[in-house]
């Protein structure tokens, strides 16, 4: 006796009528959930801000960067909590007061008048050297999340930076912590985002609200994850 | 040995190695306003024009304490 079954199903699928090829690609790409299209829903938005100085920013509108594509549009701009630079700024009008202090130290004396000047004008410089390295720092160390992907602009001293990126679609992991005194009451802490790009782990350092950093990059890792599943290709 | 002679001596050595040290830091600050000019071209936020000045006069201060120091020991 022959053991063949034939299932019912795969008569029916055999009996289906052919169906039309799905166009792939033909769609344009959809836009993220609360993507603004005008400047007025952009202006609504939490976090949206014409402040350049702005540690964050929700679809800034006067950001470009070098490998910025044209059809990418800046999602986040972040920096370190202004509350950060404290130290340094403490520091420098400590600096800027030293100089006051030369008066009442008599040894200081023995140096003549003209080297005493000069040292002054030195001690400022070093100092306006530190004020601007720490400002610079600060203001260039940004992180720009776009629909696209992730870029880690870093500005470690006066004299060296480097740039990395990441694709959303390569992002594997997204965590962020919070702890400590300063951080709980200004509500800022690190967003970690682990890849399998080339660049394995972004440290979004000290940034304000990290939890809605993680949202915003969750939303992005699903509309991309979306894309690839329709086949939608920007 | 004479009073004062070490007066005598060591401020034209002190005077080169300021001026030497002034030189250092009048190229640092050049460094420094070719890198911020880098760094605008990298990113734009619509603040350029200020960090350029802040930059720029942090340059001229370090040129115009050379100068002045060259002037006055």
């Amino acid at each position: 006796m022959p053991d063949i079954f034939v299932s019912e199903e795969i008569d029916k699928k055999k009996s289906r009528p052919p169906q039309p090829p799905q166009p792939e690609s033909s769609t344009p790409p959809e836009p993220i959930k609360d993507e603004p299209k005008t400047k007025s829903q952009r202006e609504a938005l939490p976090g949206h801000t014409h402040n350049p100085l702005s540690a964050y920013c929700y679809y800034p509108e006067a950001v470009d960067f070098e490998t910025k594509e044209s059809k990418e549009k800046i999602v986040l701009l972040l920096r370190k909590h202004p509350i950060t630079n404290v130290r340094w700024i403490v520091i420098s009008v400590l600096m800027i007061l030293a100089p006051g202090l030369l008066n009442f130290f008599p040894p200081a004396m023995v140096v003549p008048a003209n080297f005493r000047l000069i040292g002054v004008l030195g001690w400022y410089l070093i100092t306006s050297a530190y004020v601007l390295e720490n400002f610079l720092t600060w203001f260039f160390n940004v992180y720009i999340i776009t629909d696209e992907r992730i870029i880690d602009v870093d500005f470690y001293n006066l004299i060296y930076k480097e740039v990395s990126e990441a694709e959303i679609e390569k992002i594997q992991d997204v965590t962020y912590k919070m702890g400590g005194v300063a951080r709980t009451m200004f509500d800022y802490g690190d967003v970690l985002v682990q890849t399998a790009a080339e660049v394995p782990n972004f440290e979004f350092l000290a940034v304000p609200t990290p939890d809605r950093v993680v949202k915003i990059l969750q939303d992005l890792r699903i509309e991309e994850k979306q894309e690839a599943l329709e086949g939608r290709v920007r | 040995m004479v009073p004062g002679a070490f007066n005598i001596t060591i401020w034209p050595i002190i005077k080169i190695f300021v001026i030497i040290a002034l030189a250092i830091y009048a190229t640092f600050a050049g460094v420094v306003l070719k890198q911020i000019k880098m760094m605008t071209d990298t990113l734009e936020v619509g603040f350029e024009a200020p960090v350029r000045f802040i930059g720029l006069a942090h340059f001229l201060f370090a040129v115009a304490v050379l100068i002045f120091a060259l002037i006055i020991l």
